[in-house]
């Protein structure tokens, strides 16, 4: 059971994260990714829309997730990310390592 | 407009959600933008969960403290460790570099304070450190 937000979408898994990725919380983001993965999906897309935060912390998580679903033969990518998360995504330089898109059928066919 | 938030926190990474809830409430009654309020609380997170991840691991006697106030359009904390000393600010940081099979989040926290935080300023003072960080709040 697993109380990240989520929805398969033409095969790939889109994680829908709610309001912050901080230190108290991607442990619980990590376990539930890997769990979700676990199941099958290869392609990850992290729908930020509703993500007003991410820290060191949730970029260490969103990289592991990352690696697995690499491993699997798929990949991640990102999507509807806010300002704030854009400028973290942007000075980690995860933006040009993940890629980011304006809607999920934008990034779940950059995956395909 | 002035106003002051202080805060005694636990050695204890869920410490970093009540922090970040603290600063909204803070930033909602003295007219902060809520975007600002968040680069300030990552900045927060980072810090602390350096200091009770690495500087109070394993000590029960942690202590840590935390002041925020707002003036003059700046918004000020000064945050508090009885760790072994630690300046963060001389920390290396590595501009990040490499794909995604051999990159590492190691330093990365410490990066995104720096490029958020207008002025930071460490110093040892009677067996704590003490950072003193400031941002300036734009008008929404």
């Amino acid at each position: 059971m697993t109380s990240l937000n989520h929805e398969t979408v033409n095969g790939a898994l889109v994680l829908k994260p709610s309001r912050r990725i901080d230190s108290s919380s991607a442990k619980a983001f990590e376990d539930d990714a890997s769990a979700l993965l676990d199941k099958g999906p290869k392609k990850v897309v992290i729908d930020a829309t509703d993500l007003d935060y991410i820290s060191s912390a949730g970029l260490r998580v969103i990289l592991t997730t990352a690696k697995k679903a690499k491993t699997a033969g798929g990949g991640l990518t990102i999507a509807c990310a806010k300002n704030n998360v854009k400028e973290v995504l942007a000075v980690s330089g995860f933006d040009n390592i993940f890629g980011l898109h304006d809607s999920v059928a934008q990034a779940i066919s950059s995956l395909a | 407009m002035t106003g002051r938030l202080d805060m005694s926190l636990a050695n204890d990474v869920q410490e970093v959600a009540r922090v970040i809830d603290s600063l909204e409430e803070f930033g909602a009654a003295h007219g902060i933008p809520a975007e600002q309020c968040l680069r300030f609380g990552l900045a927060l997170d980072e810090l602390i969960t350096n200091i009770i991840s690495y500087g109070l691991a394993g000590r029960s006697d942690g202590i840590i403290v935390l002041a925020i106030e707002q003036r003059d359009g700046i918004l000020h904390a000064e945050l508090g460790d009885n760790g072994p000393a630690f300046d963060p600010l001389a920390a290396e940081t590595t501009p990040p570099a490499g794909d995604i099979e051999s990159r590492e989040v190691g330093g990365l926290g410490l990066t995104l304070v720096k490029s958020f935080m207008d002025r930071l300023d460490y110093r040892r003072v009677d067996g704590f450190n003490r950072l003193t960080m400031e941002m300036k709040v734009k008008a929404a």
